[in-house]
């Protein structure tokens, strides 16, 4: 619109707007190269640089030529363009939206939002602007901001039925459930014919009802479900069950609701929730069931299996349910049916049922039993149970023993089922796992690898035998191996792996870098997690608009709620807490990010694929230039930015950053809020706060921690840690934030105690837990007591009362090294010596030589494997 | 297992399934769009810790000429090895078949299948009623063939 105020000389003269009009329309319809040329048309009769002032409408060219620029791939010279067309005009709408634009491609959402609210000063009503400012302030979670430009949408453009969701959701968003219900009660007058059979229809109805459950109008949500599934205007069958169960279960109607819990179990036999609402209509906690239910909650279940045969929920849960010898005789049915199909998952599927002592009692001796039935000869061939029963018995008693820590039985019994049928992989994976319990990482790659090469077609053994390789410190063989099913054209198989998101890889890869010294590495992998999570958040924004049009609101509100714990996921938990605890080492130690040690474990094969990745990256950014060289090309490239090449190969850079703790903040600051009950991720953020001073932030954390867990080992080293570091100020910070932290620290740690009392009060406490023991050695390190003192109280692990625990005894290894022990070394073979089974304390050379034998031997008929691997090439 | 359709909070454990199970891998976007564009035609089966052990990745396919009818597609479906031989993959399929059907009056679903991948054209053929029903040349990005495969939903009309 022609804003008033603007002098009339601003305009341009027709031939030039209207040339203007035509480049708007070439960029909407991306013929980028004429719209180049009709800008430079417009500017060539009215230049930027006019003298006076900058003249006319040529601000505007300027910034479509930048906005036509970037599109073509000229992006560096197209924003400078655009940012210098908003120079010269701050008043035009159009250059603040074309800078938004850019801003908005960039991910940097804060400053584009701020640059469409500069633009709608200029031009209120532009829909275009006000659509992509609610997109922006909904990424944002600006609720407030996104009621007022949704209310603004629907007063322009109230015909559309967009904009009324986009007003409900708004609200709703904002906490405003009723303000929610009202828009749609309104839009839902406003209808006149409602087209049959419509989808997006039913999704808003069902929206709606979903807003009066929410505010708890229960039977006024019933009803409108009722009318509008009756006249079809509701068509999601399912859904509409599923609010019917619920809603008649919240208001009383347990007849009505039992029978439409029924159905929803006709439909879908093997739904833990429907069993579930069913119960609770009946006023029966399936997770608490009590002696006085027990009988009638059984007798539901046997009635549920005679009505749905096919189903198999129902005798597991009955499983959960039984006692005594009910149990007994369910149990026996349930487990040798299973033996006999045999299902792989037997054993992970009643694992849970273990719980109970005498549940596990009996479950052996049903399994062994069994076991005892099928070893003995049986009078009639016909009789016999087909030799896989047998199989899947000892399969299933292996994992057993292995549950309850007997693993050299375990082991045996996998021996034996190996001489019987030695090709079936899923015995090889269990010895694998097994092998990994006993602290045997290199027997446990070896052992995947063999049940790898038994189905090479299977991507599933793939990517175990991948994982196996990397928790033994293999990370080239283990690309080699996943390399297998990765995209052939990717840099590399682990760059494949990140692009395609996926955290297991990541995670597993930085967690092996850590583990073999190679912090760089481990940093960079860890921030590529950070950066997959700010992809997802990311991905969100589309649907801002996209799910208005579609209508599919339920569901994208529920896409809100996730986008909001996103950092919650236990991925991104222990990626932040790991990075930040390389961070605070690199604080507290930053000649490790310039000794060469951080890279010195590298073996001549890491080295090779260094140098590879390096050389592959270029290569790939040298790609990349040759076609964007062709400016004249009407080719769009988008508004982003284009990836850019790693300039960190090794991560080195990332290792050598001069703002650590600042990073470590950032990764975890998502914590603090989402994950509330993790107490490892309050330590991270006591570690991380107490070094930048911030104290009232260490001693919330270490208040959360103790509420959480008191005698938790590492907490008791930061208590100790954060008085000594308190009391050791030199003044006490200014109030009012001084006093707080003196008497937090007060609160944290007995005032009256000693520190050296408090730790060996803890240790005199815990005598039996390595942590523990581990925990005052650290203490006592903290507290500066000489070094023998410290190693004879780590020595206290290897004592035979003390619970035997190999991770902690490799925390303890890790510890004596790292305040340069002398006694490491023995204390290493003093655990080699204990866990005779582990190899994880073996010597250097040893462990280079296990490495080395952690494959499978090449036994396998050549042409049968090379076929498999022709077909796994995908 | 329980059976249930796929919540936008299962996105990520059905991406990491995939990704374990297969070579044809998405990024999360994907994932969303279907969930967001086609919330009812997508299942999971969990285990008791709420771990996805298999899904179905389903959509209606929205290109359709106009000789042809509304049709389903199955995008993407496994089911982790340890947990096979439970029937889960029927049990995803025919849940989201009946949605198909309900909800976008859907009168076939389709799906592609590797020609060398033996394994699931067994599952498609035998256990699921599926038929071949045309060959598409170099459908992969690695110019392997692919099966397309259909299935009457015809039954399910109501």
């Amino acid at each position: 619109m022609p804003p008033a105020g603007i002098p009339a000389k601003r305009a341009l003269p027709s031939k030039e707007a209207s040339l203007f009009k035509e480049l708007l329309n070439l960029y909407e319809t991306r013929q980028l190269k004429k719209g180049l040329k009709t800008a430079d048309q417009i500017l060539k009769k009215f230049p930027e640089h006019g003298g006076i002032k900058p003249l006319l409408h040529s601000e505007k060219t300027i910034c479509m030529k930048g906005l036509v620029l970037t599109h073509m791939g000229r992006r560096e010279e197209g924003i400078e363009l655009v940012k210098k067309g908003v120079r010269l005009d701050l008043t035009s709408h159009i250059c603040w939206h074309v800078f938004g634009l850019i801003q908005k491609g960039e991910k940097n959402y804060e400053e584009a939002l701020k640059s469409y609210t500069q633009a709608l000063r200029f031009d209120k009503e532009n829909l275009n602007i006000l659509r992509d400012a609610a997109h922006l302030q909904t990424q944002l979670r600006q609720y407030d901001g996104l009621v007022e430009t949704r209310h603004t949408l629907l007063r322009l453009r109230p015909n559309l039925r967009q904009n009324w969701i986009g007003l409900a959701t708004a609200y709703h968003l904002n906490d405003n459930l009723t303000e929610a219900k009202k828009v749609l009660e309104h839009y839902e007058m406003t209808l006149k014919n409602i087209p049959d059979y419509d989808v997006e229809h039913s999704e808003v109805l069902l929206y709606h009802v979903r807003v009066l459950e929410d505010l708890g109008e229960f039977s006024e949500a019933l009803s409108l479900l009722d009318v509008n599934a009756k006249n079809r205007a509701i068509i999601d069958r399912v859904a509409i069950m599923e609010f019917r169960a619920r809603l008649l279960s919240k208001l009383g109607s347990t007849d009505d609701a039992e029978h439409t819990w029924q159905a929803l179990l006709e439909q879908n036999a093997d739904s833990y929730d429907y069993y579930k609402g069913f119960f609770t209509n009946r006023g029966i906690d399936l997770n608490h069931i009590t002696d006085e239910n027990r009988v009638q909650t059984l007798q539901a279940f046997r009635e549920f299996t005679t009505q749905l045969p096919r189903a198999a929920t129902p005798r597991r849960l009955a499983l959960s349910v039984s006692t005594g010898d009910e149990f007994k005789e369910l149990a026996e049915s349930y487990l040798v049916a299973g033996l006999k199909k045999g299902i792989p998952s037997l054993f992970a599927d009643i694992k849970s049922l273990y719980d109970d002592p005498q549940k596990l009692e009996v479950i052996e001796s049903i399994v062994e039993t069994h076991r005892g039935e099928l070893a003995a000869p049986t009078p009639t061939p016909e009789s016999a149970e087909p030799p896989t029963t047998y199989l899947w018995t000892l399969y299933f008693l292996a994992q057993h023993y292995s549950h309850i820590g007997q693993h050299t039985r375990s082991l045996g019994l996998l021996e034996e089922a190996l001489n019987h049928t030695p090709t079936l992989p899923e015995l090889h994976m269990l010895q694998a796992r097994v092998l990994k319990r006993l602290g045997d990482p290199f027997g446990a790659a070896r052992c995947m690898d063999e049940a790898r090469v038994l189905d090479l077609q299977d991507r599933f053994l793939n990517t175990k035998c991948g994982k196996y390789r990397l928790r033994a410190g293999m990370q080239e063989e283990a690309q080699e191996v996943l390399g297998l099913f990765t995209k052939k054209d990717a840099q590399s198989p682990g760059a494949d792996l990140e692009d395609m998101q996926s955290a297991l890889f990541i995670l597993e890869d930085a967690d092996s870098y850590r583990r073999s010294g190679n912090l760089a590495m481990a940093l960079k992998r860890y921030a590529a997690l950070q950066k997959v999570y700010s992809e997802m958040e990311d991905d969100q924004y589309d649907f801002h608009g996209y799910s208005m049009r579609k209508s599919t609101i339920n569901i994208y509100m529920n896409m809100i709620s996730w986008g909001d714990r996103l950092r919650s996921h236990p991925g991104f938990v222990h990626a932040a807490i790991a990075a930040s605890e390389i961070f605070v080492q690199l604080h507290d130690d930053p000649t490790i990010a310039t000794r060469p040690s951080s890279t010195a474990n590298m073996t001549d094969a890491e080295k090779k694929a260094k140098k590879k990745a390096k050389k592959a990256a270029a290569q790939k950014v040298e790609a990349k230039k040759a076609p964007a060289a062709s400016t004249n090309s009407n080719e769009d490239k988008g508004i982003e930015p284009p990836s850019t090449k790693d300039e960190d190969a090794d991560g080195m850079k990332l290792l050598q950053c001069t703002d650590p703790l600042e990073r470590a903040a950032k990764f975890l600051s998502p914590l603090a809020s989402l994950t509330k009950d993790n107490i490892k991720a309050w330590i991270a953020i006591y570690d991380v706060a107490i070094r930048r001073k911030k104290y009232l932030q260490a001693a919330q954390a270490l208040k959360r921690a103790r509420q959480l867990d008191s005698e938790y080992s590492p907490l008791h080293v930061r208590l100790i840690h954060f008085r000594k570091t308190v009391s050791s100020l030199p003044q006490e910070p200014p109030a009012p934030v001084g006093p707080v932290v003196t008497a937090a620290a007060a609160d944290l740690v007995p005032a009256d105690l000693s520190l050296e009392t408090y730790n060996s009060q803890y240790l005199q406490k815990h005598s039996t837990s390595p942590r523990a023991i581990l925990a005052s050695a650290q203490a006592l390190h903290i507290l500066g007591a000489p070094v023998e003192e410290v190693e004879s109280t780590t020595f206290g692990v290897l004592n035979p009362e003390v619970e035997r625990d190999i991770r902690s005894a490799m925390e303890v290894l890790a510890f004596l090294k790292s305040i340069k022990s002398t006694r490491s070394e023995e204390f290493r073979t003093a655990c080699d010596a204990k866990f005779e089974l582990s190899t994880v304390f073996k010597s250097t050379e040893e462990i280079t030589a296990l490495r080395k034998s952690a494959f499978a031997p090449p036994v396998d008929p050549p042409e049968a494997n090379g076929d498999a691997e022709r077909e796994t090439a995908s | 297992m329980n059976i249930r359709q796929a919540r936008v909070d299962d996105l990520q454990g059905m991406q990491a399934c995939n990704l374990q199970n297969l070579p044809e891998n998405y990024t999360m976007k994907y994932y969303l769009y279907h969930a967001l564009t086609w919330p009812q035609l997508s299942y999971v089966a969990e285990d008791h810790k709420g771990r996805i052990v298999g899904y179905i990745l389903a959509k209606m396919e929205e290109d359709v000429g106009s000789e042809d009818e509304q049709h389903g597609h199955v995008t993407s479906i496994s089911v982790l090895r340890s947990y096979r031989r439970l029937g889960l993959a029927k049990r995803l399929m025919v849940q989201s078949q009946e949605a198909m059907a309900t909800v976008y009056r859907a009168s076939y679903v389709s799906l592609h299948v590797r020609k060398s991948n033996r394994a699931a054209l067994a599952l498609y053929k035998g256990t699921l009623g599926f038929a071949v029903k045309d060959i598409e040349k170099k459908y992969y990005a690695d110019g392997e063939d692919a099966y397309a495969m259909r299935l009457s939903l015809k039954y399910l009309s109501r």
